[in-house]
């Protein structure tokens, strides 16, 4: 990224002004030779026209306002899951007691506030049903992450009832696989293979007895995919689930829910949380479920925020059309 | 609690490298330098680790040396072909290793796709226009799932009085099902509507239509041929071809929008998630009390500020 100060060359849209505004006090005032690229400075910068030459930090600030006070005065607003995070959630209720599932955990640390949420909800959730956990990632940047949630979630007691599994007895962390759509591919031939036959930890799979009628993707009572991109939950639709007639529900990143959307519709994937709204509705139904106070999880404690969020970026969406529009006319 | 000070540091870092971010918003400085170039050194270092223990290691070093499997050499010879960028002469050698990457791929994603993305979602949109009324007297467990307010257990207990000899004589006998929680009575009663809630898709007789659901299938399938129109380039969009065109560029553009609208949900969480550690709200009260996360972000911001006063002096300083 080239940096405007100094730089010689053009400054790029967006980019602050530094030479000859420089001080702290310049940052937070409107810029006088600024204002959206393409839009010509109206004349007395007055009423709605001058919200197209706001200081576009002013923005910044009200969306950080909008971020911050919900999370320290929560407002509580009422959460309702939608018709795709209750399939999810009855895809696992459906569960035979002590059934063995597959949760593929395949995110990096950007997309954690988004789906974090989602994969402790749903191994509460699991481990409420008493389900065997068997965990793999294709992602290179998921074992740290999914190292310490194991430990948070699966190994940790966490609501009443619950209890602390054991590895290789109640749940395999198998790692991280190179190869993305090959590796979906071969894991619904042989998942003892794909693996070399060994755990994450080098435990060899023939050892570990809750592994001995799992031996591809088939095996899985539930594919449980926490995704945040390629490959995820859709390389998996694609690649195993057609194939092998596999039950699917999915968790994915925002962006990611346009394309995951028609599996859903299609009845390719049983359930779907897109999103952080999504992920928190989700987290929601299985706190009700195991007695958890429904308020006090991340996802729910996100949501008063993200909702304020999206106010301010409509408002502003809004006033920037009107003053847009009402300046056209004038001009 | 007592945390490792690794742990502690990591967790400090984190809160600092993010204002050093946001103080990009200022302007370009130091600090902003700091965490741009942190950040990617850190990314391909961690990168370049990974591969070499997930991906050479066990795949090549291991194959040649502990478990010796020579003919793995030859993929090494194919994957050396690879010089392009070494030598210009010997560039046209990477087409070999080249063609193998996208048949391969090409072969994975073939059948693939076109089983799932194409067969499997032109049955899902070929459906009939007419949607009718799901009977709750006669409708499997299976129909009333889907029903708004309705869950399985829920349509479990409904079936379960029908099979006690329940008839439902209206929609509201429905909710004074015996075995029903509060919960679920609470979620029947919110599901009503005759727009597309409960009372618009459900009946207590048969041949009751769901209209919303049929203007809803209507309106799917004049998107479909609306949008595939758009892309059928052998006729000049002109004329009615031109207007059906249109109509699919409408379409095209909402479904942009909704994408748009979830994207800027993706930007948001991001920033939602960062302000909850910098809060120290993700985390449990004794790890919350160890880390002091509003206290130290504080501190970093009065830091940047002051690192960034005193470089704009030195700054001004030296510039001629």
């Amino acid at each position: 990224m080239s940096g405007p100060a100094g730089a010689g060359g053009p400054v790029p849209p967006g980019v602050p002004p530094t030479g000859g505004r420089r001080g702290l006090a310049a940052a937070l005032t409107p810029d006088p030779a600024g204002g959206p690229v393409g839009v010509p400075p109206t004349g007395g910068r007055r009423g709605l026209a001058a919200a197209l030459t706001i200081d576009r930090r002013w923005l910044f600030l009200a969306m950080g306002l909008a971020i911050v006070v919900p999370l320290v005065v929560p407002l509580g607003l009422p959460t309702e899951a939608s018709a795709p995070v209750k399939a999810n959630f009855y895809a696992v209720e459906d569960l035979p007691e002590g059934a063995t599932v597959l949760v593929s955990v395949d995110l990096d640390p950007a997309s954690t506030p988004e789906v974090e949420p989602y994969f402790h909800a749903s191994v509460r959730h699991l481990k409420k049903r008493g389900a065997k956990l068997v965990f793999v990632t294709l992602w290179y940047q998921a074992p740290p992450l999914v190292d310490r949630w194991i430990a948070k979630t699966v190994e940790q007691a966490t609501f009443p009832g619950d209890r602390p599994y054991k590895r290789n007895v109640d749940y395999v962390w198998l790692g991280f696989r190179e190869g993305k759509q090959a590796v979906m591919a071969n894991m619904g031939q042989d998942l003892w293979a794909t693996f070399a036959g060994h755990a994450a930890d080098g435990t060899a799979l023939a050892d570990i007895p809750m592994m001995a009628g799992v031996h591809r993707l088939s095996d899985f009572a539930l594919l449980v995919l926490v995704s945040a991109g390629f490959p995820g939950a859709k390389e998996y639709v694609q690649q195993v689930q057609a194939r092998y007639g596999l039950r699917i529900v999915a968790a994915c990143t925002a962006v990611s829910t346009t394309d995951l959307s028609p599996y859903y519709a299609s009845g390719q994937l049983l359930g779907l949380a897109g999103g952080m709204g999504a992920t928190a509705e989700y987290e929601v139904l299985v706190s009700r479920l195991v007695g958890l106070d429904p308020k006090r999880g991340n996802g729910a404690m996100a949501l008063d925020a993200l909702n304020i969020g999206h106010v301010v970026v409509i408002l502003a969406i809004v006033l920037g059309n009107v003053a847009y529009f009402v300046g056209r006319r004038k001009r | 609690m007592t945390l490792p000070a690794i742990d502690l540091v990591g967790y400090w870092l984190g809160i600092f490298l993010t204002f050093a971010i946001l103080s990009y918003l200022y302007a370009d400085n130091p600090f902003y330098k700091l965490a741009e170039h942190l950040f990617v050194g850190v990314s391909i270092g961690y990168v370049v680790t990974q591969q070499y223990y997930n991906v050479l290691l066990p795949n090549l070093f291991d194959r040649l040396t502990w478990r010796p499997t020579w003919y793995w050499l030859t993929f090494v010879l194919t994957a050396l072909l690879f010089v392009k960028a070494i030598s210009r002469r010997l560039a046209w050698l990477g087409r070999y290793p080249l063609a193998f990457v996208v048949a391969f791929f090409a072969g994975i994603q073939i059948n693939a796709v076109g089983e799932s993305d194409l067969a499997d979602q032109i049955a899902a949109s070929m459906r009939t226009l007419d949607v009718p009324r799901t009977n709750v007297n006669t409708a499997p467990p299976e129909d009333l799932a889907g029903l708004p307010g309705f869950s399985p257990p829920v349509a479990q207990r409904v079936a379960q009085a029908r099979a006690g000899g329940q008839t439902f004589a209206s929609l509201d006998d429905v909710e004074r099902v015996p075995g029903l929680s509060q919960a679920q009575r609470d979620d029947l009663r919110a599901a009503r509507g005759s727009l597309a809630g409960l009372d618009a898709q459900a009946s207590v007789r048969d041949g009751d239509r769901y209209w919303f659901g049929i203007l809803s299938r209507l309106l799917l399938l004049i998107g479909l041929c609306a949008s595939l129109v758009y892309f059928y380039f052998s006729i000049e969009h002109k004329g009615v071809i031109g207007k059906v065109s249109k109509v699919g560029v409408w379409v095209l553009m909402i479904g942009f929008g909704a994408s748009f609208g979830y994207t800027v949900q993706g930007r948001l969480a991001l920033a939602v998630g960062r302000a909850m550690d910098m809060l120290d709200l993700d985390k449990p009260p004794e790890l919350a009390r160890a880390v002091n996360g509003p206290v130290v972000s504080a501190v970093c911001i009065v830091a940047i500020i002051v690192g960034i006063a005193v470089w704009e002096k030195v700054w001004h300083k030296r510039k001629p």
